[in-house]
């Protein structure tokens, strides 16, 4: 390191030998880091990932080569790094940080926590994590050309979770499966039919015509002629999609007319549906068969890739989708029959046949309910929520991740910021913004002194299992919540302790006597967080809303005046059901011009390089009228996510 | 060997999948036809190198003469313990190698002595004469430096942002205005009038328009809001008088703004059509500007002063039948025009250049070119920017300051052969030695800025050292800035860009 001890001053120099972090991650941004942190003079690394390698990880990930594909990331990054760097002490952990293993004591062996994660649910923990074991913690994402770096430091910085994200843009159950209206909702409703067919049913699934559409006021005359067409289609009510496709052993041609042509000879039925909309046309097998041209066998067959151009970016039409189908459907059969008894596949976008499988499902679909077929590429984007990566960006990136962690192992936290990556230099030339650090939250249900929030709900249909797995585990973020009511007797409704609870999960929320008013004490043994949540009954929430979090409504948050409306955003929140309603680029911020408030002294001081500064060293903050609301904007986009994934959300 | 090439192709597609939605494949064929060279295999060149090899660059050539040393070692990944000794570039060329074996390394023993202005002086005027992009790259402590010298550089997919839609709306080409014409808004059903799409509507009530207001186009704001009120008098009423819920009507009221903006060759293309190199055309010319002379005389003799039709619209709200047909109409237009384009690059050449002119024609309107001053231009005397360095200076912790502090360490240099601060024991003399080369400086280009002595220290104190993590900074962004020249997508930096670690800024100065 004789090299960097001309720029890092001795003290720091012997520090980072001496000290321990953290990396979480060892992805796009995660492979980078662990280099540029062995390289600057880092000793001890831990380096915890759960991903293992995929071929399209290659273009970026330089530490995983070819003979790697399917070891563990955190693994294979360990050894690569050591080959070049054998001095290092490296630690890898092939798990979920979310495992409670790693409770706060295992984050207090640490100096500092650096997050190369590409999901929100892993970061609001880690986040949690890190506020618990007070660690300061270094966020990072990046999407195509974007990238983004911060520090949180608690009770100095805002945390991951101050400003609220928007939430994952959710689909209505009946628009999925009776009035698609969009690309997305045909998407979207072939992966639900994947998983119906192939993996593990949901309830929260169905692809089925639903009858219980609140369009469709109740109607003598209506109910018996769709019990007329029930009677024809194969029992749509009484046996499981996938019981019924494994009776009749996965026949292709029998689930194509199933599913594309009784089922919307059925929607049909609902005539109350299509007075207004254009209705949608069913297909049926044969008829499409006689289109087939010769060839067309060919043309489909993914081996027989040929010529300029991407197979991948041409649209076949409902003939070739109808053969793809097939194809596909026994592809699958195969693939899960060679599983064994009660296998199930599990959806992969980077899988072919699963792909093929949404491709064709997804656009026969869309022909039936008129609207234009979409290549497998932009299927693929869609279905996957697939963010551009690529390395220029992520090596950017960690770049400035390791600068910042400088800054706070020299003891100036305060020096840190919040940096963003933009495409190109903005019209003020600069390619890096960089913002000063916001203090916590007052408001902040994760990082204020007693967090509390209030949720309204309908106290009577609630399940206690929603409040804990759609309220807590998935909007609040808990791993393994403790609830108890503040009814004066301490009741407990539900207990993370195996065994103790289950019985409440099928009771409604008002059966235990919450009302209106009532309180309730969440606690998270593993995250050492504890929320007050506040229960407000209400019976007009809108349809398909199970509860609302009040002051927490990103549709109503101020958008940024300009075309924003088509933008999308990685928000890194891969766990949610949701995928992206767009195809286009994600995350083309560039349009929300951030006013530079970085104008001063270099912050000489971290690097130990004492200089005067010239006394008008401001705060960044207040520096200039309509600053702080320009970067708000900015900030209220969450973090991007390093490469894959599942990230995209519509920002609308 | 089909079959192999075949699956050759989609391993490479799936490899390359995470890019291929950002440049295309027809940018990944740009990158895997490229031949880069690296001079001085340094930890920022590596680093460049790594992220040109992972997207699948078509081949490297590493020129180096330098030994491996254990300071190389400490910073550069690409180069470990048993290498020291050997050459730089052999080593660090089979190490990067490994990254992607779809990529061609090669390596040449030759040093490059490194008086850093006189090489790169004598490099850029060679390079510059065979117009052959060249990017200076440099960590120097906790500073980044990045030059792109190139005469010329053309872009032909900018990429722009927020690009307005080519609809023709003011300008409706006949095949258009027929099509306009079939559509009766008034004497179709509820459920056609709903799937209308709103480039139909929009023409409809413009039509309507113009014969109110004397054919004059809704033009202010007032106007305009006007025009949007006419069009919302148009949404279907039920029998009680309310208006239906129409979204393809409201798409349109939306869309009014943008729709209505006159159809233009922005004068960014209106310089390149009037540059000289579109008016000289020789065997020589480059196919960029056989093609951008073409579309001048398609804009003169064919298109009535316009571009050529671009071809694409948005997505909207109608039934496919009915946004096929004008998808088809814009579609089909814009290969009519092609095809004239196509034959006035015949009759300007024999030979056509490579570049297929649906996809220039496309991008006609965003055209750009990127010139850059010389190095020469920028070191002497004569031709030296000092507007731009005197008004950066304004502030005096800018990243100017930063710019004149590697002017001033390489004049340090040339007179004392080394950099300042390379040995400790120096420190302090060579401060007052680097302030003189500072003033030196300033004074042989007569510029009147003051330059604060804490740079002066701080650039002693960083004895020349390339820290790592500045060096992946770097690394990233020239990296990006190559494979933007390669595949002549996106538009280059012009053309001095300054990283400041310490504070995370960045600025880029025309020089």
């Amino acid at each position: 390191m004789v090299q960097l001890v001309g720029s890092l001053r001795k003290e720091l120099a012997d520090s980072l030998s001496a000290c321990r972090v953290l990396v979480v991650g060892a992805g796009g941004i995660g492979c980078e880091l662990l280099k540029n942190l062995v390289l600057t003079g880092f000793k001890n690394i831990e380096v915890i990932d759960l991903d293992i390698i995929d071929v399209s990880n290659l273009n970026r990930q330089f530490l995983f080569q070819k003979k790697h594909v399917g070891k563990s990331k955190a693994q294979v990054a360990k050894e690569s790094v050591l080959q070049f760097c054998p001095t290092a002490n490296i630690t890898a952990y092939h798990d979920s940080i979310m495992n409670p293993e790693y409770n706060v004591e295992f984050f207090r062996n640490f100096m500092l926590v650096m997050n190369a994660l590409d999901n929100r649910a892993a970061r609001n923990h880690v986040n949690r994590m890190c506020l618990a074991a007070d660690i300061p913690l270094i966020e990072s994402g990046t999407a195509g050309y974007l990238g983004q770096v911060t520090v949180i430091k608690k009770g100095l910085t805002e945390c991951y979770e101050c400003q609220p994200k928007p939430t994952q843009k959710t689909f209505p159950g009946c628009t999925i499966r009776n009035t698609p209206s969009e690309p997305i909702h045909c998407i979207v409703w072939a992966k639900y039919l994947f998983n119906q067919l192939f993996g593990e049913e949901d309830a929260d699934q169905e692809v089925s015509p639903d009858t219980a559409d609140p369009e469709l006021s109740w109607n003598p005359a209506d109910t018996e002629a769709r019990a007329t067409a029930s009677d024809q289609d194969g029992d749509i009510k009484r046996v499981s999609t996938k019981d019924w496709a494994r009776s009749t052993g996965y026949d292709a041609v029998k689930l194509f007319n199933k599913l594309f042509k009784d089922d919307i000879q059925y929607l049909l039925t609902m005539d109350k549906l299509w007075k207004k909309r254009k209705a949608p046309l069913p297909l049926d097998w044969l008829e499409i068969q006689k289109l087939v041209p010769a060839n067309i066998q060919q043309l489909t067959c993914p081996q027989e890739v040929t010529g300029t151009g991407l197979k991948d970016q041409q649209v076949l039409g409902v003939a070739g989708y109808s053969q793809l189908f097939s194809r596909s459907v026994e592809t699958l059969r195969s693939m899960l029959a060679d599983k064994g008894d009660g296998a199930e596949l599990v959806w992969d976008k980077d899988d072919p046949p699963a792909m093929d499988f949404v491709t064709a499902a997804a656009n026969l679909r869309m022909h039936i309910f008129s609207m234009n077929m979409k290549s497998r590429f932009d299927i693929k984007s869609m279905a996957g929520n697939i963010i551009p990566a690529i390395a220029t960006t992520n090596a950017v990136i960690a770049g400035l991740i390791v600068l910042e962690a400088l800054k706070i192992l020299s003891g100036d936290v305060e020096q840190c910021r919040t940096i963003f990556l933009n495409k190109q230099p903005n019209p003020r030339k600069k390619l890096l913004v960089p913002c000063a650090l916001d203090p916590p939250s007052a408001n902040c249900y994760v990082c204020a002194s007693k967090p509390e929030v209030t949720v309204k709900l309908n106290v009577h249909n609630t399940l206690v299992l929603a409040l804990q797995d759609k309220i807590l585990k998935e909007k609040f973020g808990m791993v393994a919540p403790d609830v108890q009511i503040e009814d004066g007797k301490g009741t407990i409704l539900i207990s993370s302790e195996e065994g103790e609870t289950e019985a409440n999960n099928s009771k409604f929320l008002s059966d235990f006597g919450i009302r209106h008013g009532s309180r309730l004490q969440v606690d998270d043994f593993l995250q050492d967080y504890t929320l007050l949540v506040n229960v407000i009954h209400c019976e007009d929430l809108e349809k398909d809303v199970e509860f609302e979090v009040v002051g927490d409504a990103p549709d109503k948050a101020p958008t940024p005046p300009s075309a924003q409306e088509d933008k999308n955003v990685a928000n890194g929140n891969k766990d949610s059901a949701e995928p992206s309603t767009s195809s286009k680029a994600p995350a083309e911020q560039d349009d929300v011009l951030i006013v530079d408030s970085d104008e001063e002294e270099p912050s000489s001081s971290t690097m130990d390089v004492r200089m005067e500064s010239g006394g008008h060293k401001r705060k960044l903050h207040d520096a200039e009228t309509g600053e702080a609301s320009a970067k708000r904007q900015r900030l209220d986009q969450p973090l991007a996510a390093d490469e894959e994934d599942d990230d995209i959300i519509a920002l609308d | 060997s089909k079959r192999t090439m075949a699956v050759t192709k989609a391993s490479k597609d799936q490899k390359y999948d995470r890019q291929l939605r950002l440049w295309g494949d027809h940018g990944q064929e740009e990158l895997e036809n490229a031949h880069v060279c690296l001079i001085n295999s340094t930890a920022s060149g590596t680093e460049i190198l790594k992220n040109l090899v992972l997207p699948g660059i078509g081949a490297f050539t590493i020129v180096d003469g330098h030994k491996v040393s254990g300071q190389d070692v400490g910073n550069n990944f690409f180069l470990s313990n048993n290498s020291i000794g050997r050459n730089r570039a052999q080593a660090a060329t089979e190490l990067l190698q490994e990254l992607n074996t779809d990529v061609s390394g090669n390596f040449v023993e030759e040093v490059c002595v490194f008086n850093y202005e006189h090489t790169c002086l004598r490099l850029g005027s060679v390079l510059w004469n065979a117009n052959i992009p060249f990017l200076v790259c440099r960590t120097y402590g906790l500073v980044g430096y990045m030059r792109l010298v190139v005469k010329e550089h053309t872009v032909i997919e900018s990429h722009p942002d927020n690009a307005l839609e080519d609809l023709r709306l003011d300008q409706p080409f006949a095949e258009l205005k027929n099509h306009i014409q079939s559509y009766d808004l008034e004497g179709m059903g509820k459920k056609n009038h709903s799937h209308t799409p709103w480039i139909i509507i929009v023409a409809k009530y413009l039509e309507k328009w113009f014969s109110e207001h004397n054919f004059q186009f809704p033009k202010n704001y007032k106007e305009k809001e006007a025009f949007k009120q006419l069009i919302r008098q148009g949404i279907l009423k039920s029998e009680k008088g309310t208006p239906e819920d129409e979204e393809n009507f409201e798409e349109a009221i939306k869309n009014v703004n943008t729709a209505l903006n006159p159809t233009k060759i922005s004068s960014g293309v209106d310089d390149i059509f009037n540059g000289e190199q579109c008016n000289d055309i020789t065997s020589q010319t480059p196919a960029f500007w056989v093609m951008t002379r073409a579309v001048r005389e398609f804009v003169h003799n064919d298109g009535g002063g316009n571009l050529p039709v671009r071809g694409s619209i948005p997505d909207m709200i109608a039934d496919s039948e009915k946004f096929i047909t004008l998808q088809n109409i814009y579609r089909e237009k814009a290969m009519q025009d092609a095809s004239v384009v196509s034959k006035h690059v015949e009759s300007l050449l024999q030979s056509v250049g490579k570049v297929c002119e649906t996809l220039f024609c496309k991008n006609a309107a965003f055209l750009r070119v990127v010139r850059c001053r010389s190095l020469v231009e920028e070191y002497s005397v004569e031709t030296v920017n000092k507007d731009a360095i005197t008004s950066c200076m304004d502030s005096a912790d800018g990243e100017m300051v930063l710019y004149l502090m590697l002017r001033s360490v390489d004049r340090f240099y040339q007179q004392h052969s080394r950099y300042p601060g390379v040995y400790n024991y120096q420190v302090e003399e060579d401060i007052s030695k680097l302030k003189l080369c500072v003033n030196s400086l300033l004074q042989e280009y007569s510029l009147n800025v003051n330059v604060k002595d804490d740079y002066i220290h701080e650039f002693c104190r960083y004895g020349a050292s390339e820290p790592h993590t500045v060096a992946s900074f770097l690394g990233g962004s020239a990296a990006q800035e190559a494979i933007k020249i390669i595949t002549r997508q996106f538009v280059p930096f012009n053309n001095t860009f300054i990283y400041n670690a310490m504070s995370q800024t960045t600025a880029t100065f025309q020089l």
